[in-house]
């Protein structure tokens, strides 16, 4: 009995012992400015990645650099579990060299220092020109020098609509929202639904909000600020309350087999989407091809064209790499090299976040599942007008999951979208509080 | 015959001298148990009590940071963590969801399982072979498939059942966790009924031949024999089942994308895998610890009362 205890005293303490070290270690290990060749022969680096095809991509990197030969991974989008395995990684100190993040995901590494700041690489630093402006903003968290990732697509928005059913109902295309809900009560009358709202994935209404000017978070670098009830976000949610009441769009949840097969089945007659939503459509409604056509997204006021984004990822470094030249590199070329991009266009729907990107060929092509449409051209447009400084916070886990809660009641008619707006504020700075992150 | 030997030995010696070798054997059985024990406790130890340990440590650090992305300095807190355990609403709610789950479902479920299991064991039902399989089957199916099985079932536009889910709404903030109830029900009834049905296997037959020559019929004999002897297997699945409510996780989860009630904090395990993620490791620590306490209270606080009662 005594030596039971006694194993677990010992146990206990070096449990303890554990954790004090992990604490004190890991920020000495890596001195931040270190990004240079690493020499002594190839290296081999890992990479986890949900991209469709990402193989193939890596493929053609491996085929011509046998000195940086990379062994990619795939997983669950990140959300689904990939950043959930990235975290654990971190705290295990097992974490790959690069690894696939979302932009709104970014500051959430950075506040648990998994993260190496690829601004001290020159190459990166010398990239920066490339990239389309906001995009890099998007990465370097608000220090002009730092990049925590690079660039890898963007999500400009746009409104893909079912062109025969429109032209069936005598239905003009909507190009203002005030047109947009006007349309929604001809859809109903018609027997349809002109989209859903998405209770359940927070980033579309992020998007939305972005269009309408609305800024969640800010950082003066001494403390955070949660503003999820700005006025644009506020105007957005009374937008889409009031549809929700008058009930012209469906509670079908997004990304279900019944969402699916709500535009399968011609019952859902738009989307609000980003441009790699073209491929999620010509998955989930295969039955529905050559009758979809892409428009620019609804304007809030005619005066000023304006575009939401949604989604969009950056190939990060993490810190525990011991190769962050060699993952830069990698990096710089899947995300600007127009083979890559190429690729990753036809692989997976991406859309370029450099400027030389909207030209590439593969981007000027009609899509057969639009009608032959050249889509890109509407989202290219679309592109050039997501206004700038969107930027997210540490948290965005929390935020969503707890706005989505909001969300869903909502929709069941208990309470509105403000008022989840307003509880989602409140929790994310209690959230933030929790991991002692300064908030105003 | 080795056996006799060897238990015989000892006592036809006096005893003081039958000490040391008594003793001898005692070491040798040691190292023998030590043996078969070892694997065990090995693994007992790095997956089970390592990691509670593990768990209790982390949930009494706490973090402080410097500035907006301020590296995590981990410092001992004390009970900071469970400070905010105790003050969580949503947390103790589903606490509450989940006991008015147990209280409704655990009962319906072992109810049935009794029945089934007297069923079969009453020789009333031809092709006893087969049902016992039947019943057990839904226990195969890996509860993430059957509750998006469920789930289509009960989902308004997709489900073959459309007349029914199209009037009843069955996936609403009043009714789904009652339709998260019924799938529980399905999975796990043919397994309660599979440990009641074989106690009931193990009561003597003469047991039955002497009731019924008192005079008891059917009703009688299971009412005043099977389920007086078949008392420790309930209370062993009602054990099993109260930890299982109070752990419920994987249907909620699913449930999740079918309806729109199931909130991230719907029960006490979602609240731990949704800090988890963010991720609050100190804090999804101290909640896992505290769900731990508060299921083993119930499940003790259950056998007690339990064991109390058949002991009068």
């Amino acid at each position: 009995m005594s030596a039971f205890l006694r194993t677990i005293g010992v146990l206990l303490t070096s449990a303890v012992a554990l954790t004090a070290c992990s604490t004190t270690d890991t920020p000495a290990q890596n001195p931040a400015s270190a990004c240079a060749p690493s020499g002594g022969g190839p290296v081999t680096l890992t990479f986890t990645s949900w991209i469709p095809g990402i193989e193939e991509v890596v493929q053609a990197w491996n085929a011509k650099n046998p000195d940086i030969q990379v062994k990619v991974q795939t997983g669950p989008n990140g959300n689904g579990g990939t950043y959930q395995n990235f975290f654990n990684q971190l705290k295990a100190g097992n974490a790959p060299d690069l690894g696939q993040i979302e932009y709104d995901a970014l500051p959430g590494f950075r506040v648990q220092d998994g993260l190496f700041d690829l601004g001290a690489c020159d190459i990166v630093a010398k990239a920066k020109d490339q990239f389309v402006p906001w995009t890099w903003d998007q990465v370097s968290l608000g220090d002009a020098g730092s990049a925590y990732g690079v660039p890898q697509d963007t999500g400009p928005m746009a409104l893909f609509y079912r062109a025969d059913l429109f032209d069936k109902a005598g239905i003009a295309v909507p190009a203002t929202w005030q047109e947009y809900a006007a349309a929604a009560e001809k859809v109903k009358a018609a027997g349809g639904y002109i989209t859903n709202f998405s209770q359940s994935d927070i980033n579309q209404f992020a998007g939305l909000a972005w269009q309408a000017g609305g800024h969640w978070f800010g950082n003066d670098g001494q403390k955070w600020t949660v503003s999820l009830a700005d006025p644009g976000t506020t105007k957005v949610a009374q937008y889409w309350q009031d549809l929700i009441d008058r009930k012209l769009v469906s509670s079908v949840p997004p990304w279900t087999t019944e969402w699916d097969n709500a535009y399968n089945t011609d019952q859902a007659w738009t989307w609000v989407s980003a441009v790699w939503g073209a491929n999620s459509i010509a998955s989930g409604a295969p039955k529905t091809a050559g009758k979809w056509r892409v428009a620019p997204m609804p304007q809030w006021d005619g005066a000023q064209a304006s575009a939401g984004n949604w989604g969009g990822s950056s190939t990060a470094v993490f810190k525990t790499s011991k190769h962050p030249y060699e993952a830069a590199k990698f990096a710089l070329w899947l995300n600007s090299s127009d083979e890559a991009l190429t690729l990753l266009n036809q692989k997976a729907n991406l859309y370029p976040a450099t400027k030389a990107g909207a030209n590439l060929p593969a981007l000027a092509d009609g899509v057969a599942f639009y009608g032959d449409q050249k889509i890109y051209e509407v989202f290219a447009k679309a592109s050039t007008q997501v206004p700038s400084g969107f930027t997210w916070g540490p948290s965005m886990t929390a935020t969503y999951a707890n706005a989505s809660d909001g969300f869903k009641a909502a929709v069941s008619g208990k309470g509105t979208l403000l008022d989840a707006l307003t509880a989602a504020q409140a929790y994310t700075i209690q959230t933030l509080k929790n991991q002692a992150i300064p908030v105003a | 015959m080795t056996q006799l030997a060897t238990t015989t030995e000892p006592l036809a010696q006096d005893r003081p001298p039958a000490r040391t070798p008594a003793r001898r054997g005692r070491i040798r059985y040691a190292r023998a148990a030590a043996v078969f024990v070892g694997p065990f406790a090995v693994l007992f130890l790095l997956f089970y009590l390592v990691p509670i340990v593990y768990a209790v440590v982390q949930s009494l650090y706490t973090v402080q940071r410097t500035g907006t992305y301020g590296p995590a300095q981990e410092v001992f807190g004390g009970l900071t963590q469970y400070r905010l355990v105790f003050s969580d609403g949503p947390f103790w709610r589903s606490v509450g969801r989940m006991l008015a789950f147990g209280a409704i479902q655990v009962p319906v479920m072992l109810g049935l399982a009794l029945a089934l299991a007297l069923l079969l064991d009453s020789g009333l039902v031809t092709g006893r072979r087969f049902f016992r399989l039947a019943f057990f089957v839904p226990y195969a199916v890996p509860g993430v498939v059957a509750a998006i099985m469920w789930g289509f079932l009960y989902s308004p536009n997709l489900s073959p059942l459309k007349p029914i889910t199209s009037t009843f709404d069955l996936l609403s903030a009043d009714t789904v966790l009652w339709s998260i109830a019924n799938v529980v029900t399905w999975v796990y009834v043919g397994y309660n009924m599979l440990i009641i049905y074989s106690a009931l296997m193990s009561i003597p037959t003469e047991m039955y031949e002497a009731a019924r020559l008192d005079g008891a019929g059917r009703l009688r004999i299971a009412w005043s024999i099977k389920i007086p002897m078949v008392r420790p297997a309930i209370v062993l699945t009602a054990v099993f089942s109260i930890i299982g409510t109070l752990q419920l996780l994987s249907e909620p989860q699913v449930f999740r994308s079918f309806s729109s009630a199931v909130s991230s904090t719907y029960t006490p395990n979602l609240t731990v895998l949704s800090l988890s993620s963010i991720p609050n490791f100190h804090l999804a620590a101290a909640f896992s610890v505290v769900l731990a306490l508060t299921t083993f209270v119930l499940s003790f606080a259950f056998l007690k009362t339990a064991q109390r009662r058949s002991n009068p």
